[in-house]
């Protein structure tokens, strides 16, 4: 594993984003607003998965489950139980963090390989239910036309919603890891034995990481409600899990900022390769194979490293 | 160069220039969301390459009023939030008049409800949940395809005259099979009381081995077992009947069960004896249409029709006839013009009922059989079941939308 | 027949033996990923795609003479082969650069080659549903006092045993094979003592493949052969490899074994949901022995 201490350093371009943020929707068609906040989702369901991969060094290979339990959260609290959709915004992700609770509870006292597939087939369990449980859930046909406020039913207000909340979301993360619990999750990721020789409880450490994450990743599955006005069992099926992973390595796992870019290059690729080819996924897998191969650190990760280097040798070695 | 090659130049070019600019010169753009990777391509381009038929010819004929079908494909990889996602990016970046697809349910669900809000009319192709145009049915969405409420009554319809008294019910753990064993469950218990329930099984969806299911069935001896699979599944059951004869040992009823899709893949080594419903048969009705429909698209793509390009094909000549009948690119007057249309159509006319936007096919009950003429089986011993003695009637559908 | 339903009742015997041969699939597929796994560590996702690549070139072999016995011995003989030549190529070109990488770009690297290769399908073999023909020997049921177990499952569980054989014998008896067991517990000191691990790395991923296109290519005359197959076992491979302890093959055939039976068998019991004893009992296993039945090679 890398001894790279993440600490976020790109983190001035946020502000300024969202000032670029929000602007856009006043000049962009509403497809395209519609597409930006698609991504704000998967960005903050990839940047909660890399709080415990990326910082944590956890093998969570099946996250997609707690985004899927927000979702299913939201919407069945709002269809079938009647309430009020902020109801249904609180149930999500606070569901979702339950989950992350009892799963990682069972899986922490593994590592690795171990508890990734631990992991998977708990929440391939998890995926059954809601599968098969369609007198609930709606099964395989999933949940659709899920009412929203007023305020946020449009392709704008549920663009600026989501907006607010994942740039909420994002500011908490930061604040997280930068603060000592972060510190010292990226020192049980680099070194366990040391961590536990030096007094951290390193399976309660993981375990708090993951009800973060496992917390973060349902609210971005209540983002996709908003948006969409769905919820699917794809959400919480293995396929989903790895795409979000793919995400976070795509953009670079050890930036704080690159699962969101990654996210932002699934989406547009995704969308766009389809309008000209029914061979997407061929394109999908080659561009994957390249970053792969080639830009290890992911592509955030890539464009840092370059300009570390840049300012190096602009101030005559080392900064 | 001459001045009369000049002139002549000039006539041809104006020539050319007025064709395009006749009255109505913008194409009626279809955009269609469906999965084409996975096992469901072996249904959807079917679909594709009958609604391309009949796009050809009415683009051959000058269009509508002056009208040309254009159509936009997008794979959605049978994965509703992509499809979504996709219906979206046709109606709001490509700006197409009419949405067209797909094989998925779910997504046929969540798009039906964009369309219901963009107020863009929305055919449905394949997909054949219920709720389609029960349950969650409105103005803007329009079904082609027989759904699973349809085909349990037209089953159950067939299934009440024969003398089978003990059931075994099995099929995929999905909603579609149970939706179409409950379908031809309840309306079977309702023509024929005495019928019993000996049990069910169910298996995972995708599932390829079937012999430990259809041996633990057997040990309980039904007289006739329900099997409630769709695609893929349809042709490995089928396999793992013929290869433990079971067909033989106990009869079962699949839906599309006779049709192409499921018999042409396995060859002369499909089983006999097996039942099923189906709403196309290329070989049947054996009328001038249909022969016309079948010789057009073995020409065009050098295969028999399945069911798929029936729907495809239907829907394009809706298409065409509701805007030639509107007479302007209005999609409101579009959707009244569409509804109570009646079309010629290979398997006869076809209405689109008012009430539910139900296109009204009828559906055929038959039993595999091997023939000399082909090199697969076909249906035998054919029933025709008109649709308005298997459709839930207007008066369930309006109770089903409360 | 007679006398093992004597003693046992007919049904538990049927669902044993077609139990069994779902058994040798799910085996053969697996070892195939457990040996790439310990030896190469590589998580290799793309193992449901060259099953499925061995499943469509079965087919093309089968048509290609005709169908029937000829073809389809033809294409259970050529499909693996095709499939590992396939393999071949990508290792050397691809896999053979990346080994120092982390597993988690290994694993992705295997999941970006099966999206490829599952384009790929497509575009040669097209979106119909494919079959292979059985051959006529292999047609049709034999009775089990009056419950039917086809012939080809019976050639299935003969079949098993003997690829567990050839592993066992390829691994214990010849060079190559010892030294693949040393370099999966340490590639360095193998590497130190003079062998080209490189080499050894390409052979045993070649065998792991050639074992996928094997298993697609036995299973290919009784199953719809169809795009997405790639998707249908690559869990219960991967699962299976994890209960057995990765890297171990005999491990790969108790956790097959506890797969193909647990499934058959829980159908007797409980129809309605056939399908949650595999699920449980690989949970069950996990939760006490997370690293494997048998020992690994991690």
């Amino acid at each position: 594993m890398t001894t790279k201490n993440i600490r976020g350093k790109e983190f001035w371009l946020v502000p300024l984003l969202f000032i670029l943020l929000l602007v856009f929707p006043l000049v962009l068609t509403r497809f395209y607003t519609y597409l930006l906040a698609l991504i704000f989702v998967s960005g903050l369901a990839a940047m909660s998965l890399n709080l415990v991969l990326g910082y944590g060094g956890i093998y969570q290979f099946h996250h997609a489950v707690f985004y899927g339990v927000g979702a299913y959260g939201a919407a069945l609290t709002i269809t079938k139980l009647g309430y009020s959709p902020w109801i249904g915004f609180l149930v999500g992700p606070l569901l979702a963090a339950f989950f992350s609770l009892i799963m990682g509870a069972i899986c922490v006292r593994l590592s690795k390989l171990y508890f990734g597939m631990l992991q998977i087939s708990l929440g391939s369990l998890v995926w059954a239910i809601v599968y098969r449980w369609y007198s609930f859930t709606g099964g395989d046909d999933g949940i659709h036309g899920v009412s929203m406020p007023a305020l946020i039913g449009s392709t704008k207000g549920s663009y600026y919603f989501t907006l607010l909340v994942t740039g909420a979301c994002l500011m908490t993360m930061y604040f997280i890891v930068t603060s000592p619990f972060g510190s010292a999750l990226q020192g049980i990721r680099d070194n366990p034995v040391r961590s536990e020789a030096v007094g951290v409880n390193v399976r309660l450490h993981q375990l708090v990481a993951l009800v973060i994450a496992g917390f973060f990743a349902g609210v971005a599955g209540v983002l996709f409600v908003v948006v969409d006005n769905s919820a699917f069992p794809d959400m919480l099926f293995w396929t989903l899990s790895l795409e979000i992973l793919i995400m976070c390595l795509l953009g670079g796992w050890l930036t704080f900022l690159g699962p969101m870019l990654g996210a932002a290059m699934m989406v547009a690729l995704r969308t766009f390769a389809s309008t000209f080819t029914e061979y997407w996924t061929l394109i999908q897998g080659i561009i994957l194979m390249l970053v792969i191969i080639f830009l290890p650190e992911g592509v955030l990760g890539y464009v840092i490293a370059k300009f570390k280097r840049l300012g190096e040798v602009a101030s005559g070695g080392k900064a | 160069m001459k001045k009369e090659t000049i002139i002549g130049m000039g006539v041809v070019l104006l020539g050319f220039l007025s064709a395009s600019f006749s009255f109505g010169a913008e194409p009626i753009k279809v955009g269609i969301i469906d999965t084409y990777t996975g096992p469901a391509t072996a249904y959807t381009f079917d679909v594709l390459d009958g609604f391309k038929m009949a796009v050809n010819k009415v683009n051959a004929m000058g269009g509508g009023p002056g009208k040309k079908i254009e159509f936009l494909t997008r794979d959605e990889k049978f994965k509703p939030d992509i499809g979504l996602a996709m219906a979206k990016e046709l109606v709001l970046r490509e700006n197409v008049d009419i949405l067209m697809g797909t094989i998925n349910s779910a997504t046929a669900l969540a798009v039906s409800d964009f369309a219901k809000k963009e107020k863009i009319p929305f055919f449905v192709t394949f997909s054949k949940s219920d709720k389609i145009t029960g349950e969650h049915g409105h103005r803007y969405v329009f079904q082609i395809t027989e759904n699973t409420l349809m085909a349990g009554r037209a089953a159950a319809f067939e299934l009440a005259k024969k003398p089978f008294v003990k059931y075994w019910i099995a099929g995929d753990d999905y909603e579609y099979g149970h939706a179409i064993a409950d379908g031809v469950w309840t309306q079977l218990k309702k023509l024929k009381p005495g019928v019993q329930k000996l049990g069910e099984s169910w298996w995972k969806v995708g599932e390829t081995d079937f012999t430990p299911y259809i041996t633990a069935v057997l040990a309980v001896k039904p007289d006739f077992i329900i099997v409630a699979t769709g695609g893929s599944g349809m042709v490995n059951f089928q396999k793992a009947a013929k290869a433990t004869g079971l067909a033989q040992k106990v009869p079962f009823y699949q839906h599309t069960a006779i049709e192409l899709s499921t018999l042409e893949p396995q060859g002369l080594d499909a089983p006999e004896g097996v039942y099923g419903t189906a709403n196309y048969l290329f070989y049947y009705p054996d009328n001038p249409e249909n022969k016309a429909f079948v010789q057009e698209f073995r020409k065009a793509y050098n295969r028999y029709p399945k069911i798929g390009a029936l729907y495809g094909y239907v829907t394009g000549m809706l298409i065409e006839k509701g805007f030639a009948k509107a007479g302007k690119m209005d999609k409101e007057k579009f959707i009244d013009a569409v509804q109570g249309m009646v079309i010629d159509s290979p398997v006869g006319k076809l209405e689109v009922r008012p009430c539910d936007h139900q296109l009204m096919l009828p559906m055929f009950f038959g039993v595999t059989k091997k023939v000399p003429q082909y090199p697969f089986l076909i249906a035998s011993d054919i029933v025709t079941i008109p649709a308005k003695d298997y459709m839930p009637a207007c008066e369930e559908i309006k109770s089903m939308r409360k | 027949m007679e006398f093992l339903s004597s003693i046992c009742p007919p049904e538990i015997l049927c669902q044993i033996l077609v139990g069994l041969s779902r058994t040798t699939i799910l085996f053969i597929v697996a070892s195939g990923l457990t040996l790439i796994l310990g030896v190469l560590r590589i998580p290799n996702i793309a193992h449901g795609s060259l099953y499925m690549i061995g499943a469509f070139v079965a087919f093309s072999v089968s048509k290609w003479f005709g169908g029937g016995t000829t073809g389809f011995w033809m294409a259970v003989a050529l499909a693996p082969f095709a499939v590992a030549l396939l393999s071949l190529v990508v290792e050397r070109g691809i896999f053979s650069h990346l080994y120092e990488r982390e597993h988690l770009m290994l694993l992705l690297l295997t999941f970006s080659l099966a999206l490829i290769l599952s384009d790929l399908v497509k575009m040669v073999w097209g979106g119909q549903y494919k079959t292979v023909q059985l051959p006529g020997s292999f047609k049709g049921p034999i009775a089990l006092a009056s419950l039917p177990i086809p012939i080809y499952n019976i050639f299935l569980v003969i079949i098993g045993p003997v690829v567990a054989l050839g592993l066992w014998l390829l691994a214990n008896k010849t060079k190559i094979g010892k030294i693949s067991r040393a370099a999966a517990v340490d590639r360095e000191m193998v590497g130190a003592v003079g062998v080209n691990v490189s080499w050894v790395f390409a052979i045993v991923f070649v065998i792991g493949c050639f074992l996928a296109g094997m298993g697609g290519a036995l299973v290919s005359p009784i199953v719809n052969i169809t795009l997405g197959m790639d998707h249908t076992l690559i869990i219960e491979a991967f699962l299976i490899v994890i209960i057995g302890g990765l890297g171990n093959v005999w491990g790969a055939l108790l956790g097959a074994l506890i797969f193909g039976l647990t499934q058959s068998l829980g159908i007797l019991i409980w129809p309605q949901f056939g399908i949650v004893f595999p699920y449980a009992a690989v949970v069950t296993v996990l939760i006490f022995r997370p690293t494997g039945l048998l020992k690994s090679t991690w």
